[in-house]
């Protein structure tokens, strides 16, 4: 399971160097504007991201001994998965479509906010559960 | 082409999620589910259905790997074990009030 796992990180790794570089040459044969280069790899880049975070409610890991801990982990991988994965497809569109400066900012601004909402729910899950045994 | 795309939605597990999520009493257990993890008796009190039935909808749900089950002694729990695009799909067809195996059932 994680030897697939790596190996499909692997695989989309090369895919993504494999496209930069066959851009890189289309750009320098003149066959596309440098602009379009760049939009292209940060499309995939946002693509890759959404693949990512889908799959993250599906990583559950081992039974927790309490129901609680269950319900709460599971509650943070999907506001984590779900956060993620918008701000995936959302990147993804902007670079595709928005104006290049805008792209690069609310690009930058809307993954920012999903990993802020992550991290912050995961930390308050975190939080909770700590409190609940120490209680 | 249809064999070979067949063989590939197998492969990804699709055919056997799009079976799961066409059935209303199936996408109800894993609503109830995004709540927590609940016992098999807990699920099966929520529907007036027989237990074979309701054992029936639980093999499809651990089958297409939407749920996830542990042995508690004699109890066995189920967690919610969906992504992010099955549990969008499940919406839509809860939207779209599918019900693809009463449809079966009724041919």
């Amino acid at each position: 399971m994680i030897l697939s796992r790596i190996s499909v990180s692997i695989a989309l790794g090369l895919v993504l160097l494999g496209t930069s570089a066959g851009l890189k040459y289309a750009q320098h044969v003149d066959l596309i504007e440098p602009d379009t280069a760049k939009r292209l790899v940060q499309v995939m880049i946002g693509l890759m991201l959404a693949g990512y975070a889908n799959v993250m409610p599906k990583n559950l890991g081992t039974w927790p001994a309490s129901p609680v801990a269950v319900a709460r982990a599971q509650s943070a991988l999907r506001v984590g998965g779900w956060s993620l994965t918008l701000a995936g497809f959302v990147y993804a569109g902007l670079w595709a479509l928005a104006p290049l400066e805008f792209a690069n900012l609310a690009s930058m601004a809307i993954v920012a906010t999903a990993l802020f909402i992550t991290m912050g729910y995961g930390a308050r899950t975190l939080l909770a559960c700590r409190a609940t045994r120490i209680g | 082409v249809l064999d070979k795309a067949r063989r590939l939605a197998n492969y990804l597990n699709v055919s056997t999620v799009f079976k799961a999520l066409a059935d209303p009493t199936r996408r109800q257990v894993l609503q109830l589910l995004r709540q927590g993890p609940l016992s098999a008796g807990e699920l099966a009190d929520h529907f007036p259905v027989s237990k074979p039935t309701m054992s029936a909808h639980f093999a499809v749900l651990r089958e297409s790997g939407l749920v996830d089950s542990d042995k508690h002694g004699k109890t066995v729990m189920y967690r919610l074990k969906m992504s992010v695009l099955e549990e969008a799909l499940m919406e839509f067809s809860g939207l779209l009030g599918l019900n693809l195996s009463q449809r079966k059932a009724s041919k």
